[in-house]
C-alpha cells in the first residue's frame, strides 16, 4: 500500500490525497470488523462441539450450549474411540480408523502413481491423440458417481473385491484418476519444452526421463495432489457406504451410524468427541499444510 | 529401433487410464442408460419398456420434491458466492490477518460432510441446541428448530452448506482478484471513484468468468448433493429434503429398484452436462482467445 513508488509520489503532490486517505480509515475499521465477526461466526459450530465433547451427558441436559464444561471429562472421548455402538457392534470409531487407514495407504500409492504417469505421458510425449483423450477425462471428472455405480459394484463383485477395504480403495483410484491427471498434466505443461526435448536426444528412453527428471521436479505437485487425495478419500462418505459393505467401512460411515444409534440413551458428548476425531487427520493437515490445500482444491474443482 | 520405441512407452502408459476411460466410464454410463429402459428390479431384467421408468419417476412426487429442492439449494447456496466474494475482496484488501482469516474460513472445507451434518444436527436440537439457548434468555420469538419442519428444512441444510462452502468459493474468488491488474485499484483512487463503485462496475464484470465457474461448481455440487443430506435429516421429515442424489442412492438400496434408479441417475447425468456445457464452452472460446 505504502511503498513509495512514481505513481505514489504524483497522488501525494495533490492536496486533496491526504485528507481522502485519512477519510477511508473508518471504513477500513469496519472491514476489519466484519472479517473478525465473520471469522468468529465461522469458529462457533467447532466451539460448541468441542466443549459438549468435554461435558458429561448430566451438563448437557442443562442445555448451556456455550458454556466451557464444569468438570471436564474425557469419557466421551475414550469412548467414541473404544466403545460407542454402531448398530450392533460396540467398538467405538477405532475401528472405522483402521478401515480408513487401510483404503487411504493404497489409493494414495495406486492413484498418484497412475495419475503421474498418465499425465505424464500425455503432456511430455507427443502423442495425436493426447488432447482428445484429455478432454475426455475433463468430462469424466464431472460425471455423476451414481450414474456409474451399479456398474462398479458389478465390476467390484466379479474382481472379489467387494466388501474389502481393497476394494474401496480400488474404486477411489478410478474416480480419482481423470482430475488428478488433469492436474499433473497442467503442470508438467510448465516444464519447459527444451528440457525435455534435450533429454529426449540425450536417452530417448520414456522412464528414464520419467524418473531422472520428471519426478524430482515434482515435489510441489505431487504434495498438492496428496493433501487432495488424503482429504478427498478420508472425507469420502458415499463410495466407502456402497462398496464397504460390513467389514470394510470407513470412519465417516461408522460415525453416521454412531450418530443414529440411540439404543442405551444417546450420548451427545460421544457423538461430538467421535465427530472431531472424525474430521481431526484432514484438519491436522489443512492446518500444517494450508497453503497447499488451498491449491488443491481449487485446481481439483477448475482446470482442464 | 528407439524412435519408434519412444513412439510406443507413452501410448502403453496411457493404455490403462485408456481403458478405464473407455469400460469404467463410458461403458458404465452406457450400461446404466441401458438400464433405464429396462424393467429391471432387484436385479437387471433386459426386456425393454422403452419410457416407463421415466413416466413413473416425473409422477413420483418425491422425485418432484427433489427436483424443485434442488433449485431451492441452489438458489439459497447463492449466499456462499457472494459472501465468498464479499470476504475475498476484503481480505484482498485487508493486509493485516489474511493468512488467519483465509485459514478460518477455509477451515469447514477440510471437515467431512458427515461432521458438518452432525455438528448443525446439534445446533439444531431444539431442547439442547441454539434455540434453547436463546429462550433461556427470553427471547421466545427465536425458532431454530428448521430441521424438524418441512417448510425449513430445506433452510437448514442451506445454512450448513453455506458455512462449509464460504470458504471455497473465497479461495476461487481470491485466485480471481489477484489476477487483476494493479494499475486498476490505482487508477479508481487517482479519480476518486468510490470502491462500491469499482467493484460494482470494473472488477464483477471482470471476473464474470470465475462467478460463471463458481455457479456452475456450485449447481453440479447440488445436483450430486448427498453427504449432508444423510447426516442432517435423511431426507426428512417426511419427504421434504429429498435431492436428486439422495434419491437415486435411495431407489437402489431402500426401493431395490434398478432400473428406475437408473432413469434417475440418467437425468443427473443430463443435468450435469447440461451445466457442465457452458463452462467448456467458455473455456474453449477463452483459449481460443488467449491462443
Amino acid at each position: 500500500m505504502s511503498q513509495p513508488s512514481a505513481a505514489l509520489d504524483r497522488v501525494a503532490v495533490a492536496p486533496r490525497a491526504r485528507p481522502r486517505r485519512r477519510a477511508l480509515r473508518p471504513s477500513r475499521i469496519a472491514a476489519f470488523a466484519f472479517l473478525c465477526v465473520a471469522a468468529l461466526l465461522f469458529c462457533v459450530p467447532l466451539y460448541v462441539v468441542v466443549v459438549t465433547s468435554f461435558k458429561s451427558m448430566d451438563e448437557i441436559r442443562l442445555g448451556r450450549t456455550f458454556d466451557l464444561p464444569h468438570v471436564w471429562t474425557l469419557d466421551a472421548w475414550t469412548s467414541a474411540w473404544g466403545q460407542a455402538c454402531s448398530g450392533l457392534s460396540c467398538g467405538g470409531v477405532s475401528v472405522g480408523f483402521v478401515n480408513s487407514m487401510w483404503i487411504l495407504i493404497p489409493s494414495l500409492v495406486l492413484s498418484i502413481a497412475f495419475a503421474m504417469v498418465t499425465g505424464y505421458a500425455a503432456s511430455l510425449w507427443r502423442v495425436k491423440w493426447a488432447n482428445g483423450f484429455l478432454f475426455a477425462l475433463f468430462i469424466c471428472s464431472f460425471v455423476p458417481f451414481q450414474i456409474i455405480m451399479y456398474p462398479l459394484i458389478r465390476a467390484t463383485a466379479v474382481l472379489s473385491v467387494y466388501g474389502t477395504t481393497f476394494g474401496v480403495a480400488l474404486i477411489h483410484v478410478v474416480l480419482s484418476m481423470p482430475i488428478l491427471t488433469l492436474i499433473f498434466r497442467n503442470y508438467f505443461m510448465s516444464i519447459p519444452q527444451e528440457l525435455i526435448a534435450a533429454a529426449m536426444i540425450d536417452s530417448g528412453s520414456f522412464w528414464r526421463i520419467f524418473f531422472e527428471i520428471v519426478l524430482p521436479m515434482s515435489g510441489n505437485i505431487l504434495i498438492v495432489a496428496l493433501i487432495l487425495m488424503v482429504t478427498g478419500v478420508w472425507n469420502d462418505f458415499l463410495v466407502g457406504l456402497t462398496f464397504g459393505a460390513q467389514g470394510a467401512q470407513p470412519m465417516t460411515v461408522i460415525l453416521n451410524n454412531i450418530a443414529l444409534t440411540t439404543t442405551g440413551g444417546n450420548n451427545y458428548a460421544t457423538d461430538m468427541a467421535a465427530a472431531l476425531m472424525t474430521a481431526a487427520p484432514p484438519l491436522i493437515i489443512y492446518l500444517l499444510l494450508g497453503k497447499f490445500f488451498v491449491q488443491g482444491v481449487t485446481a481439483g474443482a477448475i482446470k482442464g | 529401433m528407439t524412435i519408434r520405441w519412444s513412439r510406443l512407452a507413452p501410448q502403453l502408459a496411457l493404455s490403462p487410464s485408456v481403458a478405464v476411460t473407455v469400460f469404467v466410464f463410458l461403458g458404465g454410463i452406457c450400461w446404466t442408460i441401458y438400464l433405464s429402459f429396462t424393467a429391471s428390479r432387484r436385479f437387471p431384467d433386459y426386456t425393454l419398456v422403452g419410457f416407463r421408468q421415466y413416466v413413473r419417476l416425473f409422477k413420483d412426487a418425491a422425485w418432484i420434491v427433489s427436483l424443485e429442492n434442488a433449485v431451492i439449494f441452489a438458489i439459497g447456496s447463492l449466499a456462499s458466492i457472494a459472501f465468498g466474494f464479499i470476504l475475498a475482496a476484503l481480505i484482498d484488501k485487508e493486509a493485516r490477518g489474511e493468512a488467519v482469516f483465509r485459514t478460518v474460513f477455509l477451515y469447514p472445507l477440510a471437515i467431512s460432510l458427515i461432521v458438518t451434518g452432525l455438528i448443525w444436527r446439534w445446533l439444531f436440537n431444539p431442547d439442547l441446541g441454539v434455540e434453547n439457548v436463546f429462550h433461556s434468555i427470553g427471547w421466545n420469538w427465536v425458532h431454530f428448530n428448521w430441521l424438524a419442519d418441512p417448510s425449513t428444512v430445506m433452510y437448514g441444510i442451506i445454512l450448513a452448506s453455506v458455512w462449509q462452502s464460504t470458504g471455497f468459493f473465497m479461495a476461487l474468488m481470491l485466485s480471481g482478484l489477484k489476477s487483476i491488474n494493479v494499475e486498476i485499484w490505482r487508477a479508481a483512487k487517482l479519480d476518486g471513484v468510490p470502491f462500491w463503485r469499482l467493484y460494482l462496475e470494473v472488477v464483477i464484470p471482470m471476473m464474470k468468468l470465475t462467478f460463471l465457474t463458481c455457479l456452475i461448481l456450485l449447481c453440479i455440487g447440488v445436483v450430486k448433493a448427498y453427504d449432508i443430506i444423510v447426516a442432517m435429516t435423511n431426507a426428512g421429515p417426511g419427504d421434504a429434503s429429498y435431492l436428486p442424489g439422495y434419491f437415486v442412492i435411495n431407489a437402489y438400496w431402500q426401493k431395490s429398484n434398478l432400473g428406475y434408479a437408473a432413469a434417475g441417475a440418467t437425468i443427473m447425468l443430463l443435468m450435469t452436462f447440461a451445466l457442465f456445457f457452458p463452462l467448456a464452452l467458455f473455456a474453449a472460446v477463452r483459449r481460443r482467445t488467449e491462443a
